[in-house]
């Protein structure tokens, strides 16, 4: 929190908080764009749960009615954030349980394991993006370079034989070589020949799609007798094991630790490199930044060797911790993670903290979704129009401005958060 | 100013309570409704409940049972990869699922998994016989569909013009070439039978004979259970080969085929698969022979009362001709009587055992 107030006397204290609360400031915007989503979700709900409909339909036969309609709203809209809830952190009953009997840990530790295990490669993957937004460029190509990165990391995963304390870091080290190949190219061919890294990181996406499916089916590759697109398992001397054991059932992974140690890493090389300075500096004033002795060719080819080694290296650890293979669907479609990570870097104002906090949000929603979905029938979209709503509203912190009347922040932090969103 | 302020955290207070309100009533109805009631969920593959194929026919299953049985709450998860097979199983066996069902023998693994995890939680899986079960927990659901395919065959032979058929499938899976090669022995069968000289293109059995779990051979495929361009290219190519009737095993892909013999017009036909093409395609059933039908839904439905019933039993189904968990169902074109009933002759036959389904049986055409 860059906000620390300057400890004045207690009574001055309440208000400068009171005033903290109703400022711009992004904590207090992206608070508000989360209430605002999950309003949102609210009124979804309640206009297409056909028992919410049906009982404000009967609102004028009876006079218990009105009462009845606001009981039945709140008990759907409940349910739908309740079970998002305890899917996705936890069940207060069956913790509740498990604590007073020792018994059932698995079932109460399960939703939390879920969010840790889908937000491990999300915060890998989505600190690449935010670094590179940092320095003003736009890595779309993070997916491809995920999926390349699962495909080298799979290959040497999976083919290789050595012990686990050699082959899970060279299969580690092979998904991040992957990645950096395919980030790259985009990244020379911007620096040399000044070609738009958006059109060449995009259409380098196809080119990776089209080559997992040569590599899964290629015999070399491919899951011995079996016809269809999924390749060889990967030995366990190259998994991430489970945090709690096999035996747990718990999915959450080593994996978690790889995450925590590539924040460390970004915030630190952000922060306290020289190297993330120029970075820095590049993003912020490019002509500043040459006018220094920057050179913006070195940074463009570093900043994508960097983003896209950290994609590749959340493809290989979440083949690595989850599927322990890659197949023909490997990251495509909804699972799309190098897409999402656009929108959590953007959510977490391309900070490693923020991207470790949004990247967290979107893995509860999407976790609790599923949950709240087998629970109550509403479908896990929902959860995606939150997400989407929570991002529309903290591109746009005007409309947030305007909602809740916030005044004008004292600091140049909105400004910053959006930089590069228009070069 | 500091008035409007003021009363904003009124509201944001005001809010904040009734939200807690909302969801500690929500807590105990939900708790309430969920201990009466039992769950029927089924886990569809990336395909999801609206393929028009057996995803959706495992779901109207479900739904079926739940109409049948007013105590039976029906849900479904779809899979966007799969990297959500098992989380999607976990997230129903946390939600006290009575029974899981799993769609497609890609599930296999995943199924396998969590039914030797817990004992006392009941799967059923489509299509798939998992092997290394610990417990009596799983009811694989498959289905002799060569019978089926046979009987295809016999009406494709019967009802070709030209003395040509073909055939084609989505993948190299056993539970794709088993509808193919049971269509290559029909028509084999029909030629020997009724001294006709049919041909069949797509699919050349390998010596032996097939079973559910593997049945070899070569053909042509797709690769693919989705791109109907590639389908629309592999029926064109029929066409011109002197086809005039094809067989797609392919899912959605044969909606490719139905396009091509639209735009090669009247004398062309398809044979659909699955479920009757007549129902879950019926703007385009004039194009239909017939289908070579698989009992997804009914077997489906008939594992979820019995698990609500408490009389499910792990093990093995086996649909087929004799139980109609494989049949062939008439389409848009008209069919003679004469081979109606010759087909009705070797209905019998296969259910009685006098006739084999293996085309290695009967001499090609």
């Amino acid at each position: 929190m860059t906000e620390a107030t300057p400890a004045p006397a207690p009574a001055r204290t309440r208000h400068a908080a009171l005033v903290w609360m109703t400022s711009q400031s992004p904590i207090v915007v992206t608070v508000l764009a989360l209430v605002l989503g999950f309003f949102v979700g609210a009124l979804i709900i309640i206009t297409t749960t056909p028992a919410v409909l049906d009982a404000w339909r009967g609102l004028f036969h009876s006079w218990g009615a009105p009462g009845d309609a606001l009981k039945v709203t709140f008990d759907n809209v409940g349910a739908a954030y309740r079970s998002m809830f305890t899917g996705s952190v936890f069940d207060p009953a069956q913790l509740w349980h498990s604590m007073t009997t020792g018994k059932g840990f698995d079932a109460s530790l399960t939703p939390i394991s879920e969010t840790l295990t889908y937000a491990t490669p999300l915060i890998i993957i989505s600190t690449g993006v935010g670094i590179a937004f940092q320095t003003g460029l736009f890595n779309i190509g993070a997916n491809g370079q995920a999926v390349l990165g699962g495909i080298a990391g799979g290959v040497a995963g999976s083919m290789l034989h050595m012990p686990m304390i050699l082959h899970l870091p060279v299969t580690l080290i092979a998904g991040i070589a992957g990645g950096m190949v395919c980030g790259v190219i985009p990244g020379v061919l911007k620096a040399f020949t000044g070609a738009h890294e958006v059109i060449v990181t995009i259409m380098l996406n196809y080119v990776i799609y089209a080559f997992l499916l040569f590599a899964v089916l290629s015999t070399a590759f491919q899951q011995p007798g079996q016809s269809n697109d999924i390749s060889r398992t990967m030995a366990p001397s190259a998994q991430l094991p489970p945090l709690f054991g096999a035996a747990s059932g718990l999915r959450v992974s080593y994996g978690i630790f790889v995450a925590l140690a590539v924040v460390l890493f970004a915030w630190w090389f952000l922060d306290r490199s020289s190297i993330g300075f120029d970075f820095r500096v590049t993003g912020a004033n490019p002509s500043a930044a040459k006018a220094s002795g920057i050179s913006s060719r070195t940074v463009i080819v570093l900043v994508f060797l960097i983003s896209g080694g950290l994609a590749g290296l959340a493809g290989i650890v979440q083949a690595a911790s989850t599927t322990h293979y890659i197949d023909g669907g490997f990251l495509i479609g909804n699972a799309g993670i190098g897409f999402t990570a656009i929108t959590i870097a953007l959510l977490g104002r391309n900070r490693p903290m923020g991207i470790l906090l949004s990247s967290l949000l979107f893995a509860a929603l999407g976790v609790g979704g599923r949950t709240m979905q087998a629970a109550t029938g509403i479908p896990l979209d929902l959860a995606t129009v939150i997400q989407s709503i929570v991002v529309l509203f903290v591109a746009t912190p005007v409309l947030v401005k305007e909602i809740f009347h916030l005044r004008a922040a004292k600091t140049e932090v909105l400004q910053l958060a959006t930089q590069g969103w228009g070069s | 100013m500091r008035n409007i302020r003021r009363l904003g955290t009124v509201l944001g207070a005001a809010s904040l309570v009734l939200g807690t309100l909302t969801v500690s009533v929500a807590a105990t109805t939900v708790s309430a409704s969920a201990a009466t009631k039992f769950k029927a969920c089924v886990v569809t593959d990336t395909g999801g409940i609206n393929d028009k194929s057996f995803n959706a026919s495992a779901w109207a299953g479900a739904e079926a049972a739940a109409k049948q049985d007013k105590n039976i709450d029906p849900s479904y998860l779809s899979s966007t990869s799969s990297a959500d097979y098992s989380p999607n199983i976990k997230t129903f066996e946390g939600e006290g699922c009575g029974i899981i069902v799993t769609v497609g023998f890609l599930m296999d693994p995943a199924t396998l998994a969590g039914a030797n995890a817990d004992a006392k939680q009941k799967f059923a899986i489509v299509d798939d016989a998992p092997v290394g079960l610990k417990h009596d927990n799983v009811l694989a659901l498959q289905y002799e569909t060569d019978q089926a395919g046979f009987l295809g065959g016999m009406l494709a032979a019967g009802k070709s013009v030209t003395g040509t058929v073909a055939t084609y499938g989505g993948e190299d899976f056993s539970s794709v070439t088993l509808y193919m090669n049971g269509f290559v022995a029909g028509v084999r069968y029909y030629d020997k039978t009724y001294n006709a000289k049919v041909k069949v293109l797509g699919w050349t059995p390998a010596k032996g004979a097939c079973s559910l779990a593997t049945c070899n051979g070569k053909g042509t495929f797709v690769g693919n259970f989705t791109d109907q361009t590639a389908g629309k290219t592999i029926t064109t190519g029929d066409f011109s080969d002197g086809a005039d009737i094809v067989f797609p095993v392919a899912g959605s892909v044969g909606l490719g085929s139905v396009a091509a013999a639209q735009q090669a017009g009247a004398g062309h036909s398809i044979m659909w698969v699955d479920s009757n093409g007549c129902v879950s395609d019926a703007t385009d059933c004039k194009w239909f022979v017939g289908t070579v039908a698989k009992g997804v839904e009914p077997s489906v439905e008939a594992a979820v009362l019995a698990a609500a019933k408490g009389t499910f039993k792990g093990g093995s189904y086996v649909g087929t001709l004799a139980n109609s968990g494989t049949l062939l169902e008439y389409g848009g074109i008209k069919v003679p009587s004469k081979l109606k009933s010759e087909i009705a002759t070797a209905k019998a036959g296969i259910i009685a055992g006098t006739i084999s389904v293996n085309p290695n049986k009967y001499p090609v055409g």
